[in-house]
């Protein structure tokens, strides 16, 4: 799952990042992680599906989860 | 471990390597940050709206987007290569 | 003392098994496999994403073992596999996916006769070893190496059938035309492997029609489903036309690229029966690399976008019947080469 690649290849980079992924995918990407030599890596997991919800309602989703973003991109 | 065995077990054992996570700064305010959007349905959104949250409540200086060409390859090398030249951390979506 | 090791056992409690018992990979067995090349044991061939293990020579013969092949076979499996690792067949994506598609491998040229790859009746099922195995050591190697596993990288929702094994060749013998191969310019001695990205085939029954423009009607509408990913982004197609059905267009004094440019034309529906079900949103039908009207419902869309994207072969053993696979969503191209033997 390349969104997963792509993380990695920030921090590879020397920049903090994370991956918002939904929670069908949540298997794959820890083992996309653990694969590429970044195990435990911290990810942001929106509850499945989103591909319905309207705007205001991925909004609002999304909102809930600015917190932890904010904590997986710094000390 | 075929001498036990008798066979060859093939089983593949995972990378060995282990990629050190980039050091993280102690805020955002002020930062640049990258928002790499994949084209799957909603990512746009919920980058848009992570990124206007992240100016209004964390003081983040600026937001770059970018998209990707299709959601299941990777970002080109380049493109990741242009956004870490401008920005101080990155988010990436949606995997799912 | 340890107890002796039930080797049958091993394997099949392996996170990478396919649930069905392997071919104990002894050092002999792996020498004997090995045999079928020139090429060095330890020449990597290439890292199967998403977990990225490496495949080398040595691996690939060892995978081929366990899946039941014959030494003769091992260059196919070589050869297939090099061409599903190129960047446009985009394994990466199918790993991951979760529609349900393989990569079919349709082999063409004399080697696949000689080793009794099967493209008669009964060539999608069991019953003939190089089919079954071939594309087996494919899948083994998605899984072991490529961590391609339901419930961990993979996402699938149902997979298909076709992810225990999906390899076959042409019915060259009650063809009326050129193999797919050669109608992209190969010799007909070039030993060549198309591989498409695609679901289990449908099959579509047709004991009626005596001329082309009928039947080929009722298989372009097996080419298309509002469910049907074809439809809603640009994909492959695998049209395997029985070779009773392709009779029936030869007589009539169609060849190959004729029957192939009708079905492209035919394929389809218009917006107006899209919209009613299945995947279709407008934003998909504006992403197409073909110009359309979304919002005019009388608009065609086709269901092949680019006429390289529909693979056409003639397949199946005698009798009223013609199988059609559709393709995958996540921008894959199919890829074709030459193998070594």
């Amino acid at each position: 799952m390349c969104s997963v690649h792509d993380t990695i290849e920030f921090e590879k980079r020397g920049i903090p990042a994370t991956v918002i992924i939904t929670q069908a995918f949540r298997n794959a990407a820890v083992f996309q992680f653990r694969g590429k030599g970044m195990e435990g890596h911290p990810y942001i997991e929106l509850p499945h599906p989103i591909s319905n919800l309207k705007p205001e309602e991925m909004r609002e989703v999304t909102l809930r989860f600015v917190e932890q973003t904010v904590k997986q991109l710094t000390a | 471990m075929s001498d036990e065995l008798g066979f060859i077990d093939p089983t593949a054992g995972g990378s060995k390597r282990r990629i050190t996570l980039a050091p993280r700064p102690m805020d955002l305010a002020g930062k640049v940050v990258g928002l790499l959007d994949n084209t799957k349905e909603q990512g746009m959104l919920i980058l848009e709206t992570l990124g206007a949250a992240l100016r209004e409540r964390y003081g983040v200086a600026r937001v770059i987007i970018r998209s990707k060409e299709h959601y299941s390859k990777p970002a080109t090398s380049s493109l990741i290569d242009d956004m870490a030249k401008e920005v101080q951390v990155a988010i990436a979506a949606v995997g799912g | 003392m340890n107890a002796p090791v039930d080797e049958f056992e091993f394997f099949l409690n392996k996170q990478w098994s396919d649930g069905l018992p392997v071919v104990t990979p002894t050092e002999a067995r792996v020498q004997w496999m090995l045999s079928a090349t020139r090429r060095s044991p330890d020449e990597l061939v290439g890292n199967i994403p998403p977990a990225m293990e490496p495949a080398t020579v040595r691996t690939v013969a060892i995978h081929a073992v366990m899946a039941g092949c014959k030494p003769e076979y091992l260059p196919v499996v070589l050869g297939g596999i090099a061409l599903m690792l190129r960047e446009e067949f985009n394994m990466n994506g199918v790993q991951g996916t979760m529609h349900g598609v393989a990569p079919l491998m349709i082999v063409n040229g004399p080697h696949a006769q000689k080793i009794g790859l099967h493209g008669g009746n009964g060539c999608f099922g069991p019953s003939f070893r190089a089919n079954a195995t071939i594309g087996r050591t494919i899948r083994l190697m998605m899984l072991n190496l490529g961590g391609g596993i339901p419930g961990i990288a993979s996402a699938t929702i149902f997979a298909t059938p076709l992810r225990y094994t999906a390899c076959i060749t042409e019915n060259t013998e009650r063809s009326p035309w050129e193999t797919l191969a050669c109608s992209r310019g190969y010799t007909v001695t070039d030993n060549v492997i198309t591989c498409a990205m695609v679901e289990s085939p449908r099959l579509c029954f047709d004991d009626v029609s005596q001329e082309p423009q009928r039947l080929l009607n009722g298989i372009a509408d097996s080419m298309v489903a509002m469910g049907s990913w074809n439809m809603h982004a640009q994909s492959d197609m695998v049209v395997a036309m029985g070779p009773q059905h392709a009779s029936i267009c030869a007589k009539a004094g169609l060849n190959r690229a004729e029957v192939h440019a009708r079905l492209c034309e035919l394929a389809g529906r218009r917006v107006r029966d899209l919209k009613n079900g299945g995947n279709w949103r407008r934003e998909r039908a504006l992403g197409f690399p073909i110009k359309v009207d979304p919002d005019d419902d009388d608009f065609f869309i086709p269901a092949i976008k680019d006429p390289r994207d529909l693979q056409l072969i003639v397949a199946g053993g005698w009798g009223p019947c013609t199988a059609i696979c559709h393709g995958w969503s996540g921008g894959s191209r199919a890829v074709h080469g030459t193998y070594e033997t």
